[in-house]
């Protein structure tokens, strides 16, 4: 940790990538340090990034931390900082200051299957989880991509995840037809029914909406899921990082620090305030 | 070390330390606040509106200031705060325990610069409540005491013409020290009377939190009672609660432009306040606290549960602030009582 804790780093855009137009456009932006050398990550960490004039926003790290020549977020434009980066160009410089948060337990998954279940902009959170896996495809069994958008425009990483396959079995799909798209067709949750993966030797790490987490969790256990094989990641609204400025908890917990990664078994004991 | 002091000596001793800036309380605008101390101090106050809380984490500070031509990279200031020793008479010992607390936030697990300097350089010279200074107070309930030195660096206690001395850090010992001849040995009857002055003291009659070392385990067992939403229905949002509580640390970060062509500006923190509906609201709208139940609840539960988990404490050292200055009778004692006795 630095000494100042509230003092962010300094690193320039080297890369811009629309991932989704419209009103809901998410942008991908590659930061590399000015000095060169920065922090280094696990995956499922964030890091909090400014555009100085307008603020700072908390955002998961979406690349692996066995890349380490840049840093990668994906950015949904919502609110004041978001719209600022959106506005940003390669080149410009930002602060970035992290990593903060516990991360996934990659480590203890190996030998096992691992299901990905994402929704919107909730791919980015655990890219960095299904990259390292898929760098290190010979520590898992199956790797399974579930991922949905509301249209296919809203679908991210479209190319990456075209890479994927191969590798990893795919499941996209959207929430409205449209001419033009043969993959499923319906919610997340029910692409994954539709599936029917097997919980054996199985873990499976969910993010997206609230009330897609909620029904992907509840299919899972349909399906035979334990509460421990279930991981997913929270966000809430943050300003520190550090578990001191006192709004992001759930209960007893700082998510910017317990979290935001947490199995289904350990949210379950904490109250339901999210 | 103890000590007598003179109460005609006090301003003595504060003229004594001139490598501190003192303060004490003051009447400003009707109201009590710590001032710097200009001609005589007073500690005939009941307690200050404010607690000290202030003096290690202002309601405004500046992390640090930015400068950035568009396209380049930003010059970054950083403005740590001065190196100023300031010595705080008069400290109740809720709000001593108060800061206690604070410690606990900003200076365990990771340091908070601006935090740690200032309370590095700062002193407590506490004044015990030979009777309570509020109808609300409960400190007794917490784990407190009306003569409790937790947190202080010297407890003063008045015994009427003068003050009973007890240094309690290493830094009240040399603030006692540098008084030199203006402090004399207590006799056995001045560490009798304050010793009677202290049974007095908590024998006073309080309000009392009927089962605090029972309400971690009975809130947690009542987060979904209707209760909360029923004892918060007349809360105005104000947060008034929170801004005068010597325990609540929660703050925001925010830039503040001053200029353009070349971009100006601050990166401030500013206190923050749970009571406030956008505290928790997500960008895309969603707010996990959304309604004043929800919000009471955070308040009282974090106080009486959530910290007790974390750190082994109540984090209410029952100065009753947050009683008496809500605009309309939210009282907390009343609401921990109450949703603990309904609990389960």
């Amino acid at each position: 940790m630095p000494d100042n804790i509230y003092l962010p780093e300094l690193a320039r855009i080297t890369y811009i990538k629309e991932e989704v137009p419209g009103e809901r456009a998410i942008k991908t932006f590659r930061v590399e340090p000015l000095n060169g050398d920065s922090f280094e990550h696990e995956c499922g960490q964030c890091a909090m990034l400014s555009a100085f004039g307008r603020g700072e926003m908390m955002i998961s790290i979406a690349s692996s931390p066995l890349v380490k020549e840049y840093k990668q977020f994906s950015i949904m434009r919502v609110g004041r900082v978001s719209a600022a980066f959106h506005d940003l160009a390669v080149g410009d410089v930002v602060g970035i200051r992290g990593p903060y948060g516990n991360s996934f337990p990659v480590d203890d998954w190996r030998g096992r299957n691992l299901y990905f279940i994402g929704g919107g902009c909730g791919l980015a959170p655990i890219w960095p989880v299904i990259t390292t896996a898929v760098a290190q495809r010979d520590n898992f069994k199956n790797i399974t991509v579930f991922y949905g958008g509301r249209s296919p425009r809203d679908i991210m990483y479209k190319a990456e995840l075209e890479k994927l396959r191969g590798v990893a079995d795919v499941h996209l799909s959207v929430d409205k037809a449209e001419d033009g798209w043969d993959a499923y067709c319906g919610f997340v949750p029910a692409n994954v029914m539709d599936k029917e993966p097997s919980s054996d030797n199985a873990i499976a790490i969910t993010c997206g909406p609230p009330i897609m987490i909620k029904y992907v969790i509840q299919n899972l256990s349909q399906l035979g899921f334990a509460d421990e094989q279930i991981y997913t990641t929270l966000e809430n609204k943050m300003k520190c990082g550090l578990g001191k400025c006192g709004r992001c908890n759930v209960g007893k917990d700082y998510v910017c620090v317990k979290g935001p990664v947490y199995s289904w078994a350990e949210l379950k004991n904490l109250p339901e305030e999210y | 070390m103890e000590k007598i002091l003179d109460k005609q000596r006090l301003d003595d001793w504060i003229a004594a330390l001139t490598d501190w800036e003192a303060f004490a309380p003051a009447v400003e605008d009707g109201v009590w606040a710590f001032r710097p101390v200009v001609g005589a101090a007073r500690l005939d106050h009941p307690n200050t509106k404010q607690p000290p809380k202030g003096f290690a984490f202002p309601q405004r500070e500046v992390f640090f200031s930015f400068e950035q031509i568009k396209g380049e990279a930003p010059r970054l200031t950083q403005k740590l705060p001065d190196s100023k020793h300031r010595v705080v008479f008069g400290v109740r010992p809720c709000d001593a325990r108060g800061t206690v607390r604070m410690d606990r936030v900003f200076a365990d697990h990771v340091d908070d610069v601006y935090y740690q300097s200032r309370r590095n350089n700062m002193a407590y010279v506490g004044l015990a409540c030979n009777k309570p200074p509020s109808a609300h107070c409960f400190c007794l309930s917490v784990g407190g005491s009306p003569v409790s030195s937790d947190g202080l660096d010297v407890l003063m206690t008045d015994l009427g013409d003068r003050y009973f001395l007890a240094a309690i850090t290493e830094t009240g010992k040399s603030l006692m020290t540098t008084a030199g001849d203006l402090l004399k040995m207590p006799a056995a009857a001045d560490r009798k009377q304050a010793a009677s002055v202290h049974a007095e003291a908590v024998a006073q009659p309080q309000r009392a939190i009927n089962n605090p070392d029972g309400a971690p385990a009975r809130l947690k067992a009542s987060f979904k009672s209707p209760l909360w939403e029923e004892l918060a229905q007349a809360c105005i949002g104000c947060g008034i609660c929170t801004f005068l509580c010597p325990t609540c640390h929660c703050f925001d970060i925010n830039d503040e432009v001053t200029g353009s062509a070349p971009l100006k500006g601050n990166r401030v923190r500013t206190w923050d306040n749970c009571q406030f509906p956008d505290f928790t609201m997500h960008t895309s709208g969603h707010n996990p606290r959304p309604t004043v139940g929800a919000r009471l609840r955070q308040r009282v539960c974090h106080k009486f549960q959530y910290f007790h988990e974390n750190f082994g404490m109540h984090q209410c050292t029952g100065c009753g602030r947050c009683i008496s200055d809500c605009p309309v009778g939210i009282d907390i004692v009343h609401v921990v009582n109450k949703v603990t006795e309904h609990a389960g």
